[in-house]
C-alpha cells in the first residue's frame, strides 16, 4: 500500500501537508516568526530564552514537523557554540576585572564564558523561531502574510520571484553537479582551492541564464498587463484574490493578541523594572558552584 | 456586411537594436474579428516578430527601430497601455516556462486577472472555466514549473485564457510537447474556435495539425507577408509553399501527387478524416 | 606597456550615455533585482552552508554578489545586495532575522561601495586594465570588506556574540573570510559575465536605469 504523502517539498523546504499550524491566518504565523525572533533581544535570563527554544520545539512537533528534517542545523549549532565558546576563552577581555576557575587544567574566566552561554542561548532562540517558520510555511503563505500586512504589491511580487528564481537556480546547481559527478568527478578528494574554483565556474552559467530569464520574465509580465504602479486598465485597485481566500478569525485575533501582551510585558518589565537580566539566574548560581566560584 | 478588423498591420517594419537588419518590412496584414488565423514560415523567418508587435512587446518592451503602424482593433499599439493590451491580446510564449511567473499553477492563473482588475468575486469562476477548459483543474496546487511538458503548455494557456482575452495568439504551442499533449492543445483550440468569442492566431510549423481549423494561412518568409488565404486555396499551390520552406499536410501532398498523374481530381484533403474520405470517393470512382 | 592601446581603445566610458540613447527604469530591472536576489539566496546559502560557522562567515562569497549587483545594476543591485542575506540567513541558519537586520548597513555598503566606485571612477566591469583591477579590488573588495567587518563584528559585539576583546581578530577573520572568496569569485564573473551583461538591457549605467 503506497505510504500516505506527510511532508510537501517546496521551495523554501519541506512543510507537513497537514498541521494543526493551517488553522491559522498567515499572517498571525508570521507574527510568531516576528515574536519568536525578537523577544529574546529583550531577554539575558537563560532560562527563559532556553524555553522560548523549547516552545519552538514543542510547536514544531505539534506542527507535524518531521524532527528529522531540522537534524541539518545541529553542526551549525555545534560550530556555532564551540566557536562562542573558544573566542570567550582565548580573548576574554581584560583579565585582571575577571573571576578565573580552573576546568581540566585550564583557566577560564566566569564573566565572558558564562555570557556566552546567555548569547548562545538567545541566539538560538532566535533561530528557532526562524526554522519554525520555514518548516511550517509555504511560499505563499509568506505571500498572503505580507499582503494582508499591507506590504506593496510590488515587493510582495519582488520576493515571490526571488523565492521563485532561488528554487530554479538550486536546481540548475543540483543538475551542473550531478551531471558532472556521473562522469566521475570525486568531490571528497578535490582540495578546497579546487572547490572554490569549481564553485565559481558554476556561477558563470547562473548568471547566463539569469539574464536570459530577465528578458522571459519581463515578456510575460508585461504580455499579462502587469505595470510597476500596479494600477489595471479599469482604474482603481488591483484585485487581490490571493487575500481574500484566508481570512483572520477570532482563533487568529486571539493568538495576535497573546503574542502583542507577551512581547509589551516583556519589553515593559525589561525596561522599566530592569527584569529578565542574568543576576537572578539559577542556572548561573548552579554554574558558579559548579566551578567553584 | 461591414467586416471588423481585429489586427491592422500596414507598411510595418521592424529592427531589433544591435541587428543589422530589418526582422520585418514593409508588412501588410488584416485579421478580421473573430477568425482563426495560421501563420506559418520557416525559421527567422519573422513569425514571432509579428506576434511580438501585434501583442505591443514591440516595442513597449523590446528596444529597436519601428516603422508603419499596428493596430489592435482601431487602436494604435503603440500608444496603448500594457493592462489595456492584456485585455485585448493575450500571448502564450512557445517555451511555456519562460511565462510562468507565479509559485503554483492556480496563483499563475490568477496572476493576469488581478492584474487587470477583474473583480475578487469573479476570479475563482474563471479560474474554474480555463482550467477544466485546458484539463489542468487537478493542478492547481502544484508548481507550475514541476509538471509534464504538456500539462505546463496547457497551464500557460489557461493563465492566458482566463483572462478571456478579444484576440488570442499562440507561438508555436506544440512546439515542446509530446504527441498526446499536441492533441490536447488542437483540441482546445477547436473548442475555442466552436465558441467563436476569440480571434484566434496560431504560428505553427505543424501546418497539419491546425490547417483544417484556420480560416486563412498567412505565410510569412524573409521578413515579409508574402500570402494570405484560405487554407485550401493556400495549398493548391503546393510548389509555392515547398518554395517557401513549409512543409504541407502529408495526406495534401498525397493527393496532389495522385492529382498530378490524372488519379485524383477533387479539392486537396487537409486532415486525415478529409484523406480517408476522399479515398473512399476514389475507390467508389467518383473522386476521378 | 600592453594595457595602454587597449585602454584607449576603450576610449569611451561605459558608463556614458550616448547621444540619442534613452534609458528608464522598467519592469525588466524589478525582474533582474528579483533575480539578483534569488542568485544572493543560492550563492549566500551554499557559501554559509559550506564552512557552517554560522554568524561569522569565514567563507562568504555573497558579498561578491552585492558588488557585481552594485556594479552592473545600480540602485537595483544594491537593494538585492541588502536584503537577500536576510533569506540566505535564515536558510542556512547561520544567523537570526534581528542579527540579519542589524547587518543591513554592511550590506547596504557592501554593495554600494563598488557601484559607486566603478560609475564615479569610470572604472570598466570588464575588468580591462589595471585600473579597473585597481578600482575593484582597492574599492569593491577591501574597502567594501573592511567597512563591512568593520560593522559586522560590531554587530556581534553588540549582540554578545563575541567578547569585546576578540573584536579585532574577528574583523580580521571576517576580513579575510569574506575578501578572498569575493575576489576570486567576483573576479572571475567581473571578468566572463560583464560583456554579457553590458550588451543586455538590464545593464544599468546610471542608479536606475
Amino acid at each position: 500500500m503506497p505510504k500516505a504523502e506527510i511532508a510537501k517539498k517546496t521551495l523554501l523546504g519541506v512543510v507537513p501537508v497537514d498541521s494543526p499550524f493551517y488553522r491559522f491566518h498567515p499572517a498571525t504565523r508570521l507574527m510568531l516568526l516576528v515574536f519568536l525572533s525578537v523577544t529574546p533581544l529583550f531577554v539575558d535570563l537563560p532560562e527563559i530564552n532556553l524555553a522560548l527554544i523549547a516552545v519552538a520545539l514543542f510547536l514544531l512537533r505539534w506542527g507535524k514537523v518531521q524532527l528529522g528534517q531540522i537534524k541539518r542545523y545541529l553542526p551549525l549549532l555545534f560550530t556555532v557554540a564551540l566557536f562562542m565558546f573558544t573566542v570567550a576563552y582565548l580573548a576574554p577581555g581584560d583579565r585582571a576585572m575577571l573571576t578565573p576557575f580552573k576546568l581540566l587544567g585550564l583557566t577560564f574566566y566566569l564573566e565572558p564564558i558564562w555570557w556566552a552561554f546567555v548569547s548562545y542561548c538567545r541566539l538560538i532562540a532566535m533561530l528557532f523561531g526562524a526554522i519554525l517558520y520555514f518548516s511550517t510555511n509555504r511560499e505563499r503563505d509568506l505571500l498572503v502574510a505580507l499582503r494582508t500586512i499591507r506590504l506593496p504589491f510590488a515587493a510582495s511580487y519582488v520576493l515571490a520571484l526571488s523565492l521563485r528564481s532561488a528554487g530554479m537556480f538550486m536546481e540548475d546547481f543540483a543538475t551542473i553537479r550531478e551531471a558532472q559527478q556521473a562522469r566521475g568527478l570525486d568531490l571528497e578528494s578535490m582540495s578546497i582551492a579546487d572547490k572554490v574554483k569549481l564553485y565559481t565556474m558554476y556561477a558563470v552559467p547562473l548568471f547566463a541564464v539569469a539574464l536570459r530569464r530577465a528578458d522571459e520574465i519581463s515578456n510575460a509580465l508585461f504580455a499579462r498587463g502587469y505595470t510597476l504602479s500596479a494600477r489595471p486598465a479599469t482604474g482603481g485597485k488591483r484585485s487581490d484574490y490571493l487575500r481574500k481566500q484566508y481570512r483572520l478569525l477570532a482563533r487568529d485575533w486571539v493568538a495576535i493578541a497573546a503574542m502583542g501582551l507577551v512581547f509589551g510585558a516583556v519589553v515593559a518589565l525589561r525596561i522599566g523594572w530592569g527584569a529578565f537580566t542574568d543576576d537572578a539566574s539559577l542556572l548561573k548560581a548552579l554554574f558558579r558552584w559548579g566551578v567553584g566560584v | 456586411m461591414t467586416v471588423r478588423w481585429a489586427v491592422e498591420v500596414e507598411d510595418f517594419s521592424w529592427r531589433y537594436q544591435q541587428a543589422r537588419e530589418f526582422a520585418l518590412r514593409d508588412v501588410h496584414l488584416k485579421i478580421p474579428e473573430g477568425s482563426f488565423t495560421l501563420v506559418v514560415g520557416p525559421n527567422e523567418s519573422g513569425k514571432t516578430t509579428l506576434m511580438l508587435a501585434i501583442k505591443g512587446l514591440i516595442p513597449h518592451s523590446l528596444p529597436g527601430t519601428l516603422r508603419g503602424t499596428v493596430r489592435v482593433f482601431g487602436q494604435p499599439v503603440e500608444h496603448t497601455s500594457a493592462p489595456v493590451l492584456a485585455k485585448r491580446v493575450g500571448y502564450v510564449f512557445g517555451d511555456p516556462e519562460a511565462q510562468f511567473t507565479a509559485l503554483t499553477v492556480e496563483e499563475e492563473i490568477l496572476f493576469g486577472l488581478e492584474n487587470i482588475g477583474v473583480p475578487e468575486e469573479e476570479i475563482g469562476e474563471r479560474i474554474r472555466w480555463a482550467s477544466e477548459l485546458t484539463m489542468v483543474a487537478d493542478l492547481l496546487d502544484k508548481p507550475p514549473y514541476d509538471i509534464s511538458g504538456g500539462q505546463k503548455q496547457r497551464v500557460a494557456i489557461a493563465s492566458v485564457l482566463a483572462m478571456r482575452p478579444d484576440i488570442l495568439i499562440l507561438d508555436e504551442p506544440t512546439s515542446m510537447i509530446d504527441p498526446l499533449g499536441k492533441d490536447q492543445v488542437v483540441q482546445i483550440c477547436a473548442e475555442l474556435k466552436a465558441t467563436g468569442s476569440m480571434t484566434i492566431i496560431v504560428v505553427e510549423h505543424n501546418v497539419e495539425a491546425f490547417a483544417h481549423l484556420a480560416d486563412q494561412v498567412v505565410l510569412v518568409y524573409r521578413g515579409q507577408v508574402v500570402r494570405v488565404a484560405p487554407p485550401q486555396e493556400f495549398f493548391e499551390d503546393l510548389a509555392f509553399v515547398a518554395q517557401h520552406e513549409v512543409s504541407p499536410p502529408q495526406v495534401t501532398t498525397l493527393f496532389a501527387l495522385l492529382r498530378e498523374r490524372g488519379l485524383y481530381n477533387g479539392a486537396l484533403p487537409l486532415t486525415d478524416e478529409e484523406g480517408i474520405a476522399a479515398g473512399w470517393q476514389l475507390l467508389a470512382g467518383e473522386g476521378r | 606597456m600592453a594595457t595602454a592601446p587597449e585602454s584607449a581603445a576603450v576610449g569611451v566610458s561605459v558608463w556614458e550615455v550616448e547621444p540619442g540613447e534613452r534609458r528608464k527604469p522598467g519592469i525588466v530591472h524589478v525582474v533582474m533585482m528579483a533575480l539578483f536576489i534569488g542568485i544572493g539566496i543560492v550563492v549566500g546559502t551554499l557559501g554559509s552552508l559550506a564552512i557552517p560557522i554560522g554568524f561569522v562567515s569565514l567563507f562568504w562569497p555573497g558579498q561578491a554578489v552585492q558588488a557585481l549587483g552594485g556594479i552592473w545594476f545600480g540602485a537595483w543591485g544594491v537593494i538585492a545586495g541588502m536584503f537577500f542575506p536576510f533569506i540566505s540567513n535564515a536558510l542556512s541558519g547561520s544567523a537570526p532575522i534581528p542579527v540579519s537586520a542589524a547587518y543591513l548597513p554592511a550590506n547596504f555598503l557592501q554593495g554600494f561601495l563598488a557601484a559607486a566606485g566603478f560609475r564615479w571612477l569610470k572604472a570598466d566591469p570588464r575588468l580591462r586594465t589595471w585600473r579597473d583591477w585597481a578600482v575593484w579590488v582597492v574599492i569593491g573588495v577591501l574597502l567594501a570588506n573592511f567597512l563591512g567587518a568593520f560593522w559586522g563584528t560590531y554587530v556581534l559585539t553588540w549582540f554578545g556574540l563575541i567578547t569585546e576583546a576578540a573584536r579585532p581578530t574577528a574583523l580580521f577573520g571576517w576580513f579575510i573570510g569574506n575578501s578572498v572568496p569575493s575576489l576570486i569569485f567576483g573576479s572571475i564573473l567581473l571578468k566572463y559575465v560583464s560583456p554579457m551583461i553590458l550588451r543586455s538591457k538590464t545593464f544599468v549605467k546610471g542608479w536606475l536605469a
